[in-house]
């Protein structure tokens, strides 16, 4: 029976920048359930241009641990349906973006929800979950 | 501190800035991170600004700037914007009126301006500007030249023009709303639109504003204003012992740093659903839905006051009504 070698080596890590934005089908299923799974789905997603995809060799439907100095989550990625040039990556506006924000805000107190550099490579690990994004020192 | 806010009614709102006052404690709103430098502009009359009817009836040319309308008000464009029949626009978007998208990436608005849409780069709204500044005054800007001389000359055609300013906008360009100041005064026929999602934010911003000269970020012990009573810095500085939210999910919405303070300090949440807020919370009271189970007053985002009218029976009180209790019993 063979070593899978594969497991061993540490994916590819890439350099990334994310921006945030709005979708409506994703604050609907939030005002329907922010615990349920459609909010999660629609959340917890990281949208790629086609090049970045193509360069980065991801999939669709890959999970991707993105990290930041401020945390880092497993998302799902999506391939943009729009002609984007790439070089720049987009999550909706929700939790899960927000545990890659820096708090640090040079004293003026307006959070970088749009400019979040990050680290980004494939993972076998479970998509993070609203609970997980929710545990602080024990509460919850 | 008492935060929260844009989801209240201007009753509720009202009550809490007494309340705040009472306790001599910090009041902050989700326009901290959000419009609320921009409203605090408007509110001080740097921008000429308008009503969303005016909008309707009269608007030629609409700029979304750093706003995905579609998405984050769904309801602008068909009701107010680009596809209404307006008074002086009877052929509405077909004929009478021009849309033009200005963002990172092109979004479901940008799509609508179909051969107006004008990509940047994240943060490149300053350099936009100026080069927008140099077109309108004849010059050749060094940015987009071709471009930049095309949308000055549909600008200053425009009789009748808004520039919807969105988030995106309001993050790139940070504390420097002068340059918008600046360009806003080379088009004497363009309003600037403050573009909110929150219902009834702006409410807040013009109740607190009456009272105190700020819309966010003040502390009542010594009637100051600064960005340390922000609810970011104040929970990255520890500042705050303890937190009554209303009609708001910080949890949710803050950088997830900061909020272990939060999840260790008492945390008292008012509001009519179940939030990660309301889960960590000591306390937690729900209320009535205000516009539906509840009524009011809220304003909207060009400052119209709007009623919102009580069409079922709840068995829980209003915000506004449990803030009141929260007083008779201080």
């Amino acid at each position: 029976m063979g070593i899978d070698v594969g497991k061993f080596l540490k994916s590819p890590e890439f350099d990334i920048r994310i921006t945030t934005y709005r979708d409506i089908f994703q604050v609907e299923a939030l005002e329907r359930d922010r615990f349920g799974e459609d909010y999660r789905k629609l959340s917890a997603c990281i949208m790629l241009s086609k090049n970045d995809l193509h360069r980065m060799g991801f999939k669709p439907g890959d999970r991707v641990k993105v990290s930041s100095h401020s945390g880092s989550i497993v998302v799902e990625v999506k391939e943009s349906k729009r002609d984007e040039p790439g070089g720049l990556a987009f999550m909706v506006n929700s939790p899960w973006s927000n545990a890659l924000v820096s708090e640090d805000t040079g004293g003026r107190g307006m959070p970088e929800f749009k400019e979040i550099s990050a680290k980004i490579a494939l993972t076998k690990d479970n998509v993070t979950t609203i609970e997980e994004l929710m545990e602080f020192k024990g509460k919850i | 501190m008492l935060f929260g806010w844009s989801n209240s009614t201007c009753e509720a709102q009202i009550n809490g800035i007494r309340l705040a006052k009472k306790m001599g404690a910090m009041i902050d709103d989700t326009s901290s991170f959000c419009q609320g430098m921009l409203i605090e502009k408007v509110l001080q009359n740097k921008f000429k600004t308008c009503s969303l009817e005016e909008i309707r009836d009269k608007a030629d040319v609409l700029v979304y700037w750093g706003s995905d309308a579609q998405d984050s008000e769904p309801r602008h464009l068909s009701r107010f914007s680009y596809f209404p029949r307006g008074q002086m626009r009877q052929r509405g978007y077909e004929e009478d009126r021009l849309a033009i998208a200005i963002d990172v990436r092109e979004s479901n608005t940008a799509k609508i301006c179909k051969g107006h849409f004008y990509r940047i780069s994240p943060k490149g709204d300053r350099e936009f500007i100026f080069a927008l500044m140099d077109a309108l005054s004849g010059k050749v800007p060094s940015y987009e030249p071709k471009k930049m001389l095309e949308l000055a000359a549909i600008m200053k055609k425009a009789e009748f023009g808004a520039i919807f300013v969105g988030i995106g906008l309001t993050y790139s360009i940070k504390n420097d709303f002068e340059i918008l100041v600046s360009l806003a005064d080379m088009l004497p026929n363009f309003n600037i639109m403050p573009m909110i999602g929150h219902y009834n934010m702006r409410g807040f911003n013009e109740a607190l504003f009456r009272e105190t000269g700020f819309v966010n970020r003040v502390k009542f012990e010594g009637g100051a204003h600064d960005a340390k009573y922000s609810i970011v810095e104040a929970l990255r500085t520890k500042s705050i012992d303890a937190l009554l939210v209303v009609g708001s999910d910080p949890v949710s919405s803050l950088p997830r740093s900061l909020l272990a303070h939060l999840a260790s300090i008492p945390v008292i949440c008012i509001d009519p659903c179940v939030t990660m807020t309301s889960k960590i919370a000591t306390v937690t009271i729900p209320c009535a839905v205000a516009g539906v189970e509840a009524a009011g007053t809220a304003v909207r985002m060009d400052g119209k006051i709007i009623e919102l009218s009580k069409i079922l029976e709840s068995n829980y009180p209003s915000d506004e009504r449990i803030l009141t209790m929260f007083m008779e019993a201080l």
